[in-house]
């Protein structure tokens, strides 16, 4: 780890660093995956290899441009992809071969919308989530609804239980949304470029909640983002991506450097650390 | 144990006391024989002859209410293909209750279909007499017509769209014995005609049928010779359109009755009577032989 | 937090169930022979103590032989068509579909045509032919429905339209080649008609398959009715909670279609059943599958058990056929469910 001094532009990606053993949830090893057109043809797109850990209370973001493998990533972590090299494992088990309902109790992929077809209830809609436990066909048992409880008191929207659905705001339902992955009681937490659809506030907010969860309730959090500030200002660490290869883990400020940021997001970009000892990544004066 | 025109059999009791008929052609049958005391219900399209009107009704021919016909205790059911789905007989067959299906083709079959009905009302007797006389209409028709061209026609069951008859039908060989020919020779039972194979065919005349109320309006013939095409078809021109009564449209023993008029129609020098003059449309409706038996009398009068 | 319970579930079909039950009890009493409620009860004693002879025969005939098995029939097709309709609405993520929006009906249809016309008198050609039908076109629009291997609603709709033009059509051409007799039969077939008697001496036993049939069917739809709710908030988010979407879909495909076969092949085509119940008991009890299913079975069989005796006897004696009593009153249901969507 070289602090401060820019290493150069050097795109090469940089050796990990070593983890403390606390718990470690989340372990990405090699883990490489290629799209290709049809069988035969070479592939159009490789991710990886790709190498990190995360512990629980950790909140790691993914962050990179467009096309940069961040998606295909996060379905490797959400066990939707099957790693052609390498593992990907939560709890020491590798997702992808879990049968999927083993696996919606370890790994919680947040929906960034929901189309309702029907009109349902908060409650209902959060009950849900407890799915992955017991049969295929079954009623919710009273321990069900203690946990669908406690996952919306968890993100604040214990008030909004008997609401309709479609009658609530963009940010309540973001946090019922999120409610629903609480209640499946998930070790790990996925999600994929969840602000999107809101307003600056929202975004705040939300990734104060995810903070909040983090912490309080030692979930491992995994956030795909754009949002190069928001992700500096509240994770512990940073993923940065650029096509299909990880280049940099670490913290935010040691992620964050100038010379590769503008290499990775092709902009003029320069980078501020504040006095928390976060960074903040600015335009720059000459565009 | 007997079995009726389309093969089906069943065991009939030997005294017939309650028929029920489910077909118009068929009550009038029962009426033709003198035997309607025997007749417990009918459907609500039997109107000929008025009488049947008040008699109970099972509903229509297409539909009728199974418990309607049960609550009358037939000992017999009457049904005819040229208007009963076979779905009803073999439902009825299916609860015990004997169904004679009829399958008029011809008139002849007709003849005959209306003689073992009389067997099987125990009318035996009266059932000969009446088709002795009908019988004996037709030879005379046919004697007086036998060297008589046949007049080529055309047989309009429905003009938009035009739809005839088929070879195989009743009416195709009622209109036989009436001395004409259908000009449409189709396997089809109601084959529908283009009007540039009529233009084509040129028929001699024009045969259509008398709806009962658009008798009383007598306007039908006048509206060929204002339409398109058909008022440039010879026979229109010509003023030989003739309308048949209903009695063409069904199997029954009034059929001899508009067989006598057609064949009055289509070759009126033979029965003494002037051909209609050229350029002007007649309506012909309805002129019967002296020699009617009274029934039909009844009809006619009815059909004016 | 109230969640589902089975005992909710049991009591709200206990209590459709009773309802039913009037129902059929008053239907029995209503029809054109004239049978008093005492008589009725004497022979339904009688006939269930097995004491054949001391039924006078035409009230045996009436009761066993003409109301009974038509309120059983229109029990069964109602409850068939009603669950089918609450399948199809899931698996197409569609308020608006009906059970022959996929073109099933349309393939039993021209099996029923074909079998008028080839052996219009052999016993149970009729029922055979047209689930033979039925089980074709849904396997042809099943094949044809697929999108990269797995159901697509938008591409299973798709190939249900046209597979259902593509028969219509075929009937439609034989019904202008056919001669009278066999044209009176379809058209009254194709309005829906509860009065063709089984094909069996053996009525309980026919009655017992057909029921057979449903239970398997509706009961295969019925585990999977958890899935259900999750796929109606989303497919891949149901994926994500470990329900596996593809098995979901073609299970409810075969038993919404099976269902809607059977109901087809015995009855003709009866519309808006399938399209309107389940919207009425999701109005009243809620959009849960586990407690839909179960209600629009129970909810069909008295909707269209009430149509069929109010069509015998509305304008007695003269009989309307089932499905025009059910689209006189379904329509108007239609739109007024329609208006209060739009509200």
């Amino acid at each position: 780890m070289s602090p401060g001094a820019g290493n150069g532009a050097s795109l090469a990606p940089q050796p990990i660093p070593f983890a403390a053993p606390a718990h470690v949830r989340l372990k990405v090893e090699q883990a490489s995956y290629a799209y290709s057109a049809t069988d035969r043809s070479a592939p159009k797109f490789t991710l990886g290899p790709v190498s990190f850990e995360a512990q629980q209370r950790e909140l790691v973001a993914i962050l990179g441009p467009n096309a940069s493998g961040k998606s295909t990533l996060m379905k490797l972590l959400a066990g939707l992809l099957k790693p052609l090299s390498g593992r990907v494992e939560v709890d020491g088990m590798e997702v992808s071969e879990l049968e999927p309902r083993a696996r919606a109790q370890q790994v919680a992929l947040v929906a960034q919308e929901s189309e309702l077809l029907f009109p349902l209830r908060v409650w209902e809609y959060v009950l849900q989530g407890r799915y992955p436990y017991g049969k295929r066909l079954r009623f919710e048992s009273d321990e069900d609804c203690l946990m669908a409880g406690n996952a919306l008191a968890q993100v604040g929207a214990d008030g909004l239980r008997d609401r309709w659905m479609d009658q609530l705001s963009g940010g309540e339902k973001q946090r019922v949304i999120l409610a629903r992955a609480l209640a499946q009681r998930p070790e790990l937490l996925l999600l994929d470029e969840p602000t999107q659809h809101l307003d600056i506030g929202g975004k705040v907010e939300l990734l104060r909640r995810l903070r909040r969860l983090a912490d309080a309730n030692r979930y491992t959090v995994v956030v795909v983002t754009h949002e190069l500030n928001l992700a500096a200002e509240f994770s512990d660490r940073v993923a940065l991506m650029h096509k299909g290869k990880c280049l940099r883990i670490g913290s935010p400020a040691e992620v964050y450097q100038r010379e590769v940021l503008e290499e990775v997001f092709e902009a003029p970009l320069e980078v501020e650390i504040r006095p928390s000892g976060r960074p903040r990544v600015i335009l720059s004066g000459n565009h | 144990m007997i079995t009726d025109e389309t093969g089906r059999h069943m065991a009939i009791p030997l005294n017939v006391e309650r028929v029920v008929t489910l077909a118009p052609n068929l009550t009038e049958t029962v009426y033709a024989l003198g035997l309607q005391d025997k007749l417990a219900a009918d459907t609500t399209y039997c109107e000929i002859p008025p009488a049947a009107k008040e008699k109970p009704h099972v509903g229509g021919p297409q539909n009728p209410s199974l418990e309607a016909i049960v609550a009358m205790h037939p000992d017999l059911v009457l049904a005819s293909t040229s208007i009963n789905r076979p779905q009803t007989a073999d439902a009825l067959l299916k609860l015990g209750i004997p169904v004679y299906t009829s399958a008029p083709h011809t008139v002849t079959g007709m003849l005959n279909s209306t003689a073992e009905i009389a067997d099987l009302m125990d009318a035996k007797d009266q059932g000969a007499k009446l088709v002795a006389d009908l019988q004996q209409r037709l030879d005379a028709l046919h004697a007086l017509l036998q060297d008589r061209p046949m007049a080529h026609v055309l047989f309009a069951v429905w003009e938009d769209p035009l739809i005839s008859i088929g070879q195989n039908t009743f009416i195709a060989d009622a209109l036989r014995w009436a001395g004409a020919e259908s000009v449409i020779t189709s396997d089809q039972n109601w084959p529908q005609v283009s009007m540039e194979e009529v233009v084509r065919l040129q028929p001699d005349y024009i045969v259509l049928t008398a709806d009962h109320l658009k008798a009383e309006n007598a306007t039908q013939g006048a509206d060929l010779s204002t339409r398109p095409t058909w008022r440039d078809l010879q026979a229109v021109k010509l003023g030989r359109v003739v309308i048949a009564s209903d009695e063409m449209d069904r199997p029954s023993p009034g059929l001899i009755g508009a067989i006598e008029q057609l064949a009055h129609d289509f070759h009126p020098e033979v029965f003494g009577a002037k051909p209609p003059e050229n350029g002007k449309v007649k309506i012909e409706n309805g002129r019967y032989f002296a020699t009617v038996p009274q029934s039909m009398k009844e009809r006619n009068a009815c059909a004016r | 937090m109230r969640p589902l319970t089975p005992n909710r579930i049991i009591g709200i079909c206990a209590g459709l169930g009773a309802l039913l039950l009037i129902e059929v009890v008053i239907s029995l009493r209503m029809g054109d022979y004239p049978l008093a409620v005492r008589d009725i009860v004497a022979t339904l004693y009688h006939g269930a103590a097995g004491r054949w002879d001391e039924i006078p025969s035409e009230f045996k005939l009436v009761v066993f032989g003409l109301r009974l098995p038509r309120i059983a029939l229109g029990i069964l097709v109602g409850a068939a068509l009603s669950t089918a309709g609450a399948g199809f609405q899931a698996l197409l993520r569609n308020p608006l579909a009906d059970p022959y929006v996929l073109g099933v009906s349309s393939g039993a249809a021209l099996g029923a045509m074909l079998s008028l016309i080839v052996a219009p008198h052999m016993v149970g050609a009729i029922q055979f032919a047209a689930f033979a039908g039925a089980a074709a076109t849904i396997a042809a629009v099943y094949f044809l429905g697929r999108r990269g291997g797995q159901l697509d609603s938008a591409t299973l709709l798709l190939a249900g339209i046209v597979a259902a033009s593509f028969l219509s059509a075929i009937i439609i051409f034989l019904l202008t080649m056919v001669t009278g007799t066999e044209l009176r039969s379809m058209t009254f077939w194709l309005m829906g008609d509860l009065t063709a008697p089984p094909p069996t001496t053996n009525v309980i036993g026919w009655f017992g398959f057909l029921f057979l049939i449903f239970v398997v069917a509706a009961g295969a739809m019925y585990t999977t009715s958890s899935d259900l709710n999750l796929i109606l908030t989303g497919e891949q988010e149901a994926r994500h909670l470990g329900v596996n979407v593809n098995r979901v879909k073609m299970v409810v495909y075969v038993a919404a279609s099976v269902l809607t076969g059977l109901a087809v092949s015995v009855s003709g085509a009866i519309g808006y059943i399938g399209l309107l119940v389940p919207h009425v008991m999701r109005m009243l009890f809620g959009t849960d599958y586990r407690l839909l299913i179960p209600t629009s079975a129970i909810g069909g069989a008295i909707v269209i058990v009430l149509a069929d005796t109010l069509a015998r006897t509305v304008v007695a004696p003269t009989q309307l056929p089932v499905g025009a009593m059910t689209a006189l009153a379904g329509a108007p249901v239609f739109i007024y469910l329609m208006r209060r969507r739009m509200r």
